[in-house]
């Protein structure tokens, strides 16, 4: 038998600081949120999603969420598929360039939105508004979340040999045929987590959207925003109740994640 | 015809990767490409299949032109050698995809994957994904599902390359079984010539991206034409003798120059080979015939292999003939055979390290001469450009190898003299392709060029010299006097620009005429297609005797240059010969002048040779003469 090696004291303190940190860090805020929300029992709760501003936060984020992660989903395998595959000049600055929204403040970004296309803006005169409207929300959720899908399919990408397409090809298939039942099949997961974790940015993202939208009560204003609203106006149970339902989600995502990330193996 | 390619070539930037390659396989037939990594097969195979493209050239499968058909459309089966199975399809799947695409019903795409799977021996394997199966059984999939949809032609990259040795002959086997059951057009890629041997129909030996030789295994390996071919299909000996009259010569030794040989130049290197099973070992001397005697030889290394014992002698005979294989270690000089005796106990071919035995071969084969192989020395100065065009104008006319080497004489300074060297070579690109190659070399100029030709086996040194008077020794120049004075080959140096070779002027000069000197200059005249002038010079009063012996000895002079198809005459002038010499070859406006100088270790600066050269303008080749 394998002798289990006993435990040093400061490997015991080490261990217990870790744990506990992680616990108070993460656990504690979920824990209050959960204990506050339902203080005056679930009728308030319940209550508190008929508001008509709830309703109308949560529909925005939730087009909000589904037109991003469609649009990064494509634009991103695309973008994977090019920083793979071809070769072009200034290539490796491009590649560097698709992480720059992870490194800008969204602040900056709505406000760069603001700046291009507000009314005294650069690109001010096309006919249709995007500052302070549903599309400028879209195009900052876009950009905060565009990395994830690109930088999630590119390594399954790099991994497939071209040979396999290059078989396809020899065997008469198309190119749309080859990347349908050859090419997706192995990045399918890729772009499952890119596509959740693009979600769960979008569904978080608060600072880009307040300046690009406004925060406009039932007009621009996310599920965040309203959060942050209604904290401000002391309607605490409307920001837990929501707050509840946005973790929830994030929580959801997150088992969703870990599910993927270790593959079941293959029944033999 | 099945598969056609027309002078199909692929460069990548400035690199060429395929160089004109033309070649026909027939209906049926199985067709290897060998040679070693890099040399461009793969390239050639996929660009019948249409993954790389043709830079110029056609390719034609039965019969229709495809050069820039998309491989989809070309209907061939390819064989990868990583397998490139889907691995999110079972066998069956896989075998069906291309049936899939062409539309063949359910039922028909089930009955033929069944079939498949039973030619490759895999039945019952069809619901296993590819990464429950073995290496082998993988690319047993791979092949059935190339095969599925009945492709005209078949081509097979590596496909065992990824293999252990024991799943790589089953699956050669299988694979020789399976082609001619379906007689489909096979073409296949390795660089193993084993491999090669036991499944080619027919082999064609890759080099730099040239289709160096094509032919049937055992006329590759006991008849190749190239030193390349004979060389990477086998363990073997290639010895450079030199053709006199009926024989071959090497050293003390002689073999009877074959009369089905290709024709070589009287006085012409002859590569001869011998592989190391025809090489016969025996304690006695060699008392019946058919075996030709090299003499003597000291057992120096026994490698034991299995079946077979590797032993490598060193024969005394052939002191001094230079051997292209086996290579020998840095600083040894003397020359080495290899021979292959079966191991078998008790046979009385077991010798001991260091025995005296006698070695003979039971057959030899006699390699196409390669042409004059020569050694160009550029420098950036008038004279080392007027001798780089001179020499390319030589290499041009007579067909042969050349090699532009530039010797720097710090590694710093070696950058930028590539980059000339280079620029050179690229100008010359359409004359001379891939038989100009190009060398840099640092340290000490004469030095290095004399290692550079002996290691090379080059035929003659082109070099610039000084045209300076002031000059130390003599006015040639400190390289070109330590170049004559140590080269084992003619040496041609060259001081101003002369583009043409139209007439050369052999000297026998005023000592004793030689004979080295007269072959060298009709080899150079008949590869140039030049005219040539046998002069001698003799001095004042010379005896009746002696005219006629000169006149006896031009004579056959002529004869020899008759022989190599050189059209010559001979003149004879009275008075001292350096001003005899000098005179005719301005009266003449030769292009070329030949003399002959004894060698090693004359004493250059005051020689005849030195003298001459320095004293004319033209464009003169010393050949060494033998004592």
């Amino acid at each position: 038998m394998h002798e289990i090696k006993p435990r040093t004291p400061a490997q015991i303190l080490l261990i217990g600081v870790v744990v506990l940190y992680a616990a108070v860090l993460l656990v504690a805020p979920l824990v209050a949120v959960f204990q506050r929300t339902f203080a005056d029992g679930v009728a308030p709760v319940l209550k508190a999603f008929t508001d008509p501003d709830v309703i109308s936060a949560l529909k925005l984020t939730a087009s909000l969420v589904i037109a991003a992660t469609v649009i990064n989903t494509l634009a991103g395998v695309a973008l994977a598929w090019v920083l793979v595959r071809h070769e072009f000049p200034g290539k490796h600055l491009f590649d560097a360039m698709v992480d720059l929204p992870f490194v800008v403040s969204p602040v900056i970004v709505g406000y760069v939105i603001i700046v291009l296309f507000g009314r005294e803006g650069w690109l001010g005169g096309i006919p249709f508004k995007i500052a302070f409207s549903w599309l400028g929300m879209l195009l900052v959720t876009v950009f905060v979340s565009l990395p994830f899908v690109t930088r999630e399919v590119m390594p399954v990408l790099a991994a497939m040999t071209p040979e396999q397409e290059e078989a396809a090809y020899t065997l008469g298939a198309s190119h749309l045929l080859t990347f349908r039942r050859v090419i997706l099949p192995s990045i399918w997961r890729g772009i499952l987590y890119g596509i959740i974790l693009t979600m769960a940015r979008a569904l978080g993202e608060f600072g880009a959207v307040a300046v690009a939208g406004g925060g406009i009560r039932g007009v621009t204003e996310t599920s965040t925003l309203f959060i942050f609203r209604a904290l401000h106006d002391r309607n605490y149970v409307g920001a837990y109740s929501l707050a509840l339902l946005l973790g929830v989600l994030s929580v959801i995502i997150l088992l969703l994640m870990n599910t993927l990330r270790t593959p079941t193996t293959r029944k033999t | 015809m099945s598969i056609v390619l027309e002078q199909v070539s692929k460069r990548y930037g400035d690199q060429i990767v395929v160089n004109n390659v033309s070649l026909e396989v027939q209906q049926g037939e199985l067709f290897v490409l060998l040679g070693p990594s890099g040399s461009g097969k793969s390239t050639i195979l996929r660009q019948i299949a249409g993954l790389v493209d043709v830079d110029s050239g056609r390719i034609e499968l039965n019969g229709r032109d495809v050069t820039h058909v998309p491989t989809q459309k070309r209907g061939v089966g390819f064989v990868f050698q990583n397998y490139s199975l889907f691995p999110y399809m079972t066998v069956t799947e896989n075998i069906e995809f291309g049936l899939g695409i062409r539309k063949v019903p359910r039922a028909d795409r089930r009955q033929r994957s069944e079939e498949l799977l039973d030619i490759v021996g895999l039945s019952g394997l069809g619901r296993r994904h590819p990464s429950q199966l073995s290496g082998g059984q993988q690319q047993r999939v791979a092949l059935a599902r190339a095969l599925a949809y009945q492709p005209e032609v078949l081509l097979l990259d590596e496909p065992f390359g990824a293999l252990d040795v024991k799943i790589r002959a089953q699956l050669r086997e299988s694979l020789k079984a399976i082609q001619r059951e379906l007689t489909v057009t096979t073409i296949l890629v390795t660089h193993d010539q084993e491999e090669a041997f036991e499944l080619a129909d027919r082999i064609g030996v890759i080099d730099r991206g040239s289709l160096v030789e094509v032919g049937n295994p055992e006329d590759l390996y006991h008849r190749p034409k190239t030193e390349f071919a004979s060389i990477f299909l086998g363990g073997g000996n290639v010895l450079v003798g030199r053709r006199d009259e009926k024989e071959i010569t090497m050293g003390a030794a002689s073999l009877p120059f074959p009369a089905d040989a290709p024709p070589h130049d009287p006085g012409a290197p002859v590569r001869v080979l011998f592989r190391p099973e025809t090489v016969i070992l025996q304690r006695n001397s060699f008392k019946n015939n058919g075996i030709y005697n090299l003499g003597q030889g000291r057992v120096i290394g026994q490698t034991f292999t299995g079946s077979a014992k590797r032993i490598r002698l060193e024969v005394e005979g052939l002191q001094g003939v230079r051997a292209l294989v086996p290579a020998l270690h840095y600083g040894q000089h003397a020359t080495h055979i290899e021979a292959l005796v079966t191991s078998a106990v008790g046979d009385d071919s077991q010798f001991t390290d260091g025995e005296l035995v006698c070695v003979g071969v039971k057959d030899f084969h006699v390699l196409d001469p390669t042409g004059l192989k020569l050694l160009i020395c550029y420098t950036p100065t008038d004279a080392g450009e007027a001798a780089t065009a001179f020499g390319l104008r030589l290499a041009q006319a007579a067909h042969g190898p050349a090699e532009l080497l530039a010797v720097a004489p710090a590694t710093e300074a070696a950058a930028k003299l590539r980059e000339q060297v280079e620029a050179v070579r690229a100008k010359c690109e359409e004359d001379y392709g891939s038989r100009l190659t190009t060398k840099v070399r640092s340290g000490s100029s004469p030095a290095e060029i004399l290692l550079e030709a002996q290691e090379g086996f080059y035929e003659m040194i082109i070099l610039g010299r000084n045209n300076n008077p002031g000059a130390k020794p003599m006015g040639i120049g400190a390289t070109a006097q330590r170049v004559l004075a140590h080269a084992a080959v003619p040496v041609l140096l060259v001081s101003e620009p002369r583009d043409t070779i139209r007439r050369i002027l052999i000297c026998t000069a005023g000592g004793e005429p030689g004979k080295s000197d007269v072959r060298f200059g009709g080899r150079l005249a008949r590869r140039t297609g030049a005219e040539a002038t046998v002069l001698h010079v003799s001095g004042h009063q010379t005896s009746a005797r002696e005219r006629n012996r000169v006149e006896k000895h031009l004579n056959q002079a002529q004869a020899s240059l008759r022989t190599l198809g050189v059209k010559s005459n001979i003149r004879i002038e009275e008075g001292p010969a350096l001003n005899g010499i000098l005179q005719e070859a301005e009266a003449g406006d030769y292009d070329l002048v030949v003399i002959g100088a004894p060698t090693p270790g004359r004493h250059i600066g005051q020689d005849f040779a030195t003298q001459f050269i320095s004293a004319t303008s033209r464009p003169v080749v010393v050949v060494p003469m033998q004592k």
